[in-house]
């Protein structure tokens, strides 16, 4: 599966997404993020941010539109062919998203376990990344006896060790306070400028005036602003 | 290592994870494996060995062909060589009328009730043991027809009801032992798929974790279908188990009982390989419920 150089990871036209007839989650949207774009997604609870996020990942198909995804239709793709969409689709949820009765290491290799890499491999590469999110130190520990900030960034970890070329990120910091928010942000927005596209659903506008990025503003499922990346972030970090 | 390997690995060791946290569901589905093989084996050693008992009536079970009465030495001999080489007959033994009347005299306790007659009356005949897959009404009027035409056969005497009671009693035991074992492994089949249903719907967090980070199918389907089998296994031994330690305990009463009711009681245990089929038998049933429970099953994420 290949993406060819250039062609933007995630394009989306007319996509629309119903739930129930005539009430829509999404409605005619049509839009591009480029490679290594950081996009912030907004807008009110219930205008369509996860909905959206979640046809890029495939957990959901289109009602109406074309999806491509690293350049695949999103819509036509085969039950068999989504793992391997999803193995170069990293994602972060707001409720972290780990095993309890797994250890901090055990839950970012979960990653590399499900494509068969070699044990010493990924215990190197999984040491590498929670070195790079400063929880080395906590990798033999279990979710429950980390704070909030370390278990999204445990979650973190798990999205990028397979190198993932998009990002997804719901609320990544909807459950945490505002310094461990800004930490948080800053390991995302590092990821993005690696190469990985990234697209952050917040509705903390805040977090959207301190990195200047371009802004997608949702309402009632439709995209009310697409507002471009500010030539200089505002106290932005990186 | 190849990446097959240490998928497969990770696989395996998924399974036993799964079966160390869900313990009490697992313990459940264990159990209910067990009981129902319990019942299952219990029925077929009955079964069996009950058919090994009719077996050894059914080696008694034999035709007796009377003879005429002038019959040259040469004409017996020939005559029970024809008999032998009939379809169905296992073996062939000639009773001459001197013999006839000497077993006569041992069962009637002497000669007197035949004082009084010149000759001997008793006939000469020829008992027929049948072939075990010729005790049944068909084989024995074929076997009929073909001795009707023997010359020198006086008379055919069998025990048709006897035959048709034996035949009866196999067939009623045998048929019932299935229709018991299918129902109860239809049974089990459903509370083993539900069990592991539950315990699918315990881990479903880590499933949709596991669907996230992109496994396969195989890689979430495969350690459910091994924990089911390794589950199946597990149920085969203890049921195993309970049924040789019933089957001991209880082997005094049943023999002594056999013996008083129908004279022999010739009783064994499973053999190595009936012991294997058990087992077998539970690691099917937990792969099949696994399969039943995974049969309804999608990720959600």
């Amino acid at each position: 599966m290949t993406n060819p150089a250039g062609e933007p990871p995630v394009r989306m036209y007319h996509v629309s997404k119903s739930y129930m007839a005539g009430r829509y989650a999404l409605h005619d949207v049509s839009l591009e993020v480029r490679r290594g774009e950081f996009v912030f997604l907004t807008g009110a609870s219930g205008a369509g941010k996860t909905t959206l996020l979640e046809l890029i990942f495939a957990a959901t198909e289109p009602s109406e539109g074309q999806i491509l995804v690293l350049g695949r239709n999103v819509a036509r793709l085969g039950a068999s062919a989504i793992p391997a969409l999803r193995r170069r689709v990293g994602v972060v949820f707001q409720d972290f998203k780990l095993l309890d009765d797994r250890t901090v290491e055990e839950n970012v290799r979960l990653a590399l376990d499900v494509i068969g890499t070699p044990r010493r491999e990924a215990r190197s590469r999984v040491f590498q990344l929670l070195k790079s999110v400063g929880l080395q130190h906590r990798r033999f520990h279990h979710p429950k006896s980390l704070s909030g900030g370390e278990q999204q960034r445990v979650a973190l970890a798990r999205a990028l060790v397979n190198e993932p070329e998009i990002l997804l990120a719901d609320e990544p910091t909807g459950n945490l306070d505002p310094e461990l928010t800004i930490e948080i942000m800053d390991l995302i927005m590092a990821a993005a400028t690696r190469g990985t596209t990234v697209i952050v659903a917040t509705h903390d506008l805040s977090l959207i005036d301190r990195y200047g990025k371009r802004m997608l503003r949702l309402e009632d499922g439709r995209i009310a602003e697409d507002h471009p990346a500010a030539t200089a972030a505002l106290g932005a970090s990186t | 290592m190849s990446r097959v390997l240490v998928l497969i690995r990770v696989m395996f060791a998924n399974a036993l994870r799964g079966v160390r946290q869900a313990s009490a569901t697992s313990l459940l589905a264990v159990l209910t494996i067990a009981v129902v093989l319990v019942l299952v084996g219990s029925a077929s050693l009955l079964v069996e060995n009950m058919s090994g008992i009719l077996d050894d009536f059914g080696a008694e079970l034999q035709l007796t062909a009377y003879l005429e009465d002038d019959l040259s030495d040469s004409d017996l001999a020939s005559l029970t060589d024809s008999v032998a080489a009939a379809p169905g007959v296992a073996g062939v033994e000639l009773v001459t009328k001197e013999a006839a009347l000497e077993r006569f005299e041992r069962i009637a306790g002497g000669a007197e009730l035949l004082v009084g007659l010149d000759d001997n009356p008793l006939p000469a005949s020829v008992e027929i043991e049948l072939q075990p897959d010729a005790r049944n009404a068909a084989s024995l009027e074929t076997l009929r027809a073909s001795l009707d035409g023997l010359p020198g056969i006086d008379e055919l005497a069998h025990g048709e009801e006897w035959i048709g009671g034996y035949m009866r009693a196999v067939s009623l035991i045998r048929g019932g032992a299935w229709g018991i074992g299918l129902v109860l492994g239809l049974a089990a089949l459903l509370i083993v798929a539900n069990t592991i249903r539950l315990a699918f719907y315990a881990r479903r967090d880590e499933l949709d974790i596991l669907a996230l980070v992109g496994a396969s199918r195989t890689f979430v389907r495969v350690p459910f279908l091994l924990e089911g089998t390794l589950q199946g296994v597990l149920g085969g031994l203890v049921a195993l188990v309970i049924v040789f330690g019933a089957y001991e305990l209880l082997l005094p009463q049943v023999r002594y009982g056999l013996e008083l009711l129908v004279g022999r009681a010739e009783l064994h245990f499973f053999s190595a390989s009936e012991s294997a089929a058990l087992v077998g038998a539970g690691a099917g049933l937990g792969l099949l419920g696994a399969m039943t429970a995974l049969a309804g099953w999608r990720s959600e994420s």
